[in-house]
């Protein structure tokens, strides 16, 4: 799968710029929630991970989407329970989700279908590995216990079972069945 | 009639007419030895005249008679008429042939999912780390790795003196995870297996003196608490039932349904599921929604100041 870029749409667009911040009421329980994530530490990690594993080839060319972006659309997914298009679609229109994923500034542009693709996000999803994701939760771990909200001097262990659930049947795929199910001769 | 029902099947001759009819005659003769069999039994405990080691022995043939009937009524309800049974077919449990039911597909038609552990705190329910190991190893294999994420957050601290860098102090757990060498472990770092239960028996809310002096006199785990600690966790494992509504909200947020690929594509769903319900956790702690229990926990961890004035005001 090749390289897939993407423009900031958010901030090419033609339209008139919206301050997101004034938009999303403090009180919004997204807004909160995206308020106590130590997003700087899990960018720098993230970062970090993804430059030790895919080193740049060249330089210069298209700024990549911001990895602050596609990991808050990550965790979104998780606390909205969203799939992959929902939440691109709600990233379009939704001004606390793009507070969440820490977008300032959005042009308002009609024509513009979409902010970020599912397959960016897709693809952003295929560079995360154990390590960084167990790097992740240590850091949010951490910074709780910095703040002193969270104490780890009594602790308690549990397992839970989780089924492999089915892959959604994409469009691709049915597209691809109706087309050989219409090119089969028709039994007699 | 012990070759009676799927004995009788096979790859040679399938003889079940004739079992068929052999059961039924059986089953007649049965159905009245039954009562006879318990009356006289009932007769034999009321005679007094009758040696005991007869009347031993005489109780004895009578149970054999009625357990051979049991016998045969049972197996004439799992005698299955010739025909293997298909997979995904509901069965009777009585039946010998049972097949579970699988809901893979056709390259892969068992799948048997993942066993993901976690570690939390007591107040809140925070994660501070999970673990997913491949296949599905015994609860108490979980237990170190998952420690060491502790320890890995915490060494992430930059905390200097006269702050204490924290430890953990005690585990709570299941009857899965009461094993001698985690135990030992875990002790000789310092922190207490109380709330690791040895039987079923339901651990106390409050230490008795002697529990207390027996953690105190553990090796290596002594010199490293006080009676405070130890009397906290016990509280702990007494509220360990509080990690089912902790699995609850991770069910919310799609931890035990995995959409994604492989063990990575695992490990990544129930990572962000995890992150984003810690941080759900978060506003909690910091606009004060904590259940009464949390409140109470957070005052014993020294999170909160005790003096609180509308905590202390009687109820009406």
């Amino acid at each position: 799968m090749g390289k897939l870029r993407q423009l900031c749409h958010w901030v090419t667009g033609d339209g008139r710029s919206i301050d997101v911040s004034d938009f999303v009421p403090q009180t919004h329980p997204l807004r909160q929630w995206a308020d106590v994530l130590p997003w700087p530490k899990f960018v720098e990690a993230t970062e970090k991970s993804f430059a030790g594993r895919f080193p740049k080839q060249r330089s210069g060319g298209q700024e990549p989407l911001p990895i602050r972006v596609l990991l808050a659309l990550e965790l979104l997914k998780a606390e909205l329970s969203c799939s992959d298009e929902q939440i691109c679609s709600r990233l379009r229109t939704d001004f606390a989700v793009m507070y969440a994923c820490g977008i300032g500034h959005v042009k308002a542009d009609r024509s513009q279908a979409h902010f970020v693709l599912p397959e960016s996000l897709c693809q952003f999803r295929g560079q995360i590995d154990e390590t960084l994701m167990a790097q992740l939760v240590a850091i949010q771990a951490s910074e709780a216990m910095d703040e002193g909200l969270v104490s780890p001097e009594h602790l308690m262990v549990d397992t839970f079972p989780s089924e492999q659930g089915s892959q959604r049947v994409t469009d691709a795929t049915t597209l691809y069945k109706a087309k050989k199910k219409s090119s089969k001769p028709p039994n007699k | 009639m012990r070759t009676f029902g799927r004995k009788c099947r096979g790859n040679g001759n399938v003889y079940l007419k004739l079992v068929r009819e052999a059961e039924r005659r059986l089953l007649s003769i049965g159905s009245k030895v039954l009562p006879l069999a318990l009356s006289a039994q009932m007769l034999l405990q009321k005679d007094t005249a009758i040696e005991e080691a007869q009347q031993e022995r005489l109780m004895h043939k009578l149970d054999q008679a009625l357990e051979a009937h049991r016998h045969i009524e049972k197996q004439s309800r799992q005698l299955i008429h010739g025909k293997k049974l298909s997979h995904c077919k509901i069965v009777n449990p009585y039946d010998l042939t049972i097949a579970p039911i699988k809901k893979g597909k056709s390259n892969c038609p068992t799948q048997f999912g993942k066993k993901p552990g976690i570690i939390a705190e007591m107040a809140t329910g925070f994660i501070f780390g999970y673990h997913l190991p491949k296949g599905n190893p015994d609860d108490a294999s979980y237990v170190m790795p998952l420690v060491s994420n502790v320890d890995a957050a915490i060494d992430l601290l930059d905390w200097k003196y006269p702050k204490r860098i924290p430890r953990i102090r005690s585990l709570s757990g299941d009857l899965g995870m009461d094993d001698p060498n985690v135990r030992e472990k875990l002790h000789q770092v310092g922190t207490a297996t109380v709330g690791i239960p040895t039987s079923i028996e339901p651990i106390p809310k409050i230490p008795s003196p002697e529990m207390i002096e027996e953690v105190l006199h553990t090796p290596f785990l002594g010199e490293k608490q006080n009676p405070t600690q130890i009397k906290i966790a016990f509280a702990c494992a007494y509220s360990r039932p509080f990690v089912e509504s902790l699995i609850s909200s991770l069910i919310c947020r799609g931890a035990t349904h995995i959409k994604y690929k492989g063990h990575r594509g695992a490990f990544i769903q129930i990572g962000m599921a995890i992150v984003a319900g810690n941080a759900a956790t978060l506003v909690r702690i910091k606009q004060d929604r904590l259940s009464k229990r949390a409140q109470r926990f957070r005052r014993l961890f020294r999170l909160k100041p005790p003096n609180s004035n509308k905590n202390n005001t009687p109820k009406d």
